[in-house]
């Protein structure tokens, strides 16, 4: 029988690898009878999505200008050295 | 003809905060960020030529950044085979469990994805958590789930001698970022 900071681990271990399906049931089983378990492992299953797509979602922070203005200086230089 | 959103000379003001956005998240230096999006944007336009309209010039570009963002972890391996006490996260788990593993705190209930994903503060929250986590165990946690690197390369970058340590670690990250989510917004209202 699992301990709850064991099943925690597992959940975190069941999203990186394949467990072997005996410690999968025992998993399901714990969660059967513990709500805080199933509740932890569907945080995590909310996080590991947040992390997904996290990348399309807009904070505010800007390339500063100051950086742009380099940027756009070094990309002329390669193109017209290209062009050379 | 050519669709606005490929021409070359938008890219910088199209794409530019996007791209310096993904990358400041990784590697929280706002130079190496900047450095980033540059060698990015020349990558670009060197290799435009093999573009493929499939895609969007957007998706393109973010796919260039990752493989830049994966380039700068090689490049600076982080060399340490111990964790330090912060990445532990004994503190945490000691406030969670008791002596015999069992749950010494409520979790509080979240609610749907959707009704959190689409709030704009929600994602403030969100990164602001990822940039609480020590440097390394946010950088493992985001190599694998956001740039989905294998197990293997993980744990070569990470100085990781196996695939356990790996995953203990991950499992310690997500119960650190887990609790300041909840503590900096799930229990707020």
């Amino acid at each position: 029988m699992y301990k709850c900071k064991e099943i925690i681990e597992l959940t975190s271990k069941n999203m990186e690898t394949s467990l072997p399906w005996y410690t999968r049931m025992e998993m399901q089983a714990h969660f059967l009878i513990c709500k805080t378990c199933l509740r932890y492992a569907q945080q995590l299953a909310m996080m590991q999505k947040a992390l997904g797509v996290m990348h399309g979602h807009t904070v505010s922070c800007q390339l500063p200008e100051a950086a742009k203005h380099r940027i756009a200086k070094k990309l002329q230089q390669v193109k017209e050295n290209a062009e050379k | 003809m050519a669709q606005t959103d490929t021409l070359p000379e938008n890219w910088l003001n199209d794409y530019g905060d996007l791209l310096y956005r993904y990358a400041l998240i990784r590697v929280r230096s706002e130079a190496t960020a900047e450095d980033l999006v540059q060698e990015t944007l020349l990558a670009g336009l060197q290799s435009f030529d093999r573009f493929s309209s499939q895609s969007t010039v957007r998706t393109w570009l973010v796919g260039i950044l990752k493989h830049k963002i994966i380039d700068y972890f090689r490049k600076n391996r982080h060399e340490i085979t111990t964790l330090n006490d912060d990445e532990t996260a004994e503190d945490i788990l000691a406030y969670q469990f008791d002596q015999q593993g069992n749950w010494k705190i409520n979790l509080i209930e979240w609610g749907t994805p959707e009704k959190n994903m689409h709030d704009e503060q929600f994602w403030v929250a969100f990164n602001d958590c990822l940039s609480r986590l020590p440097q390394r165990m946010a950088d493992i946690l985001l190599l694998r789930t956001v740039d989905g690197l294998e197990t293997e390369e993980c744990c070569a970058l990470l100085g990781f001698e196996t695939d356990n340590q790996l995953w203990v670690t991950l499992s310690r990250t997500r119960v650190k970022l887990r609790l300041c989510l909840e503590t900096n917004w799930f229990s707020k209202e």
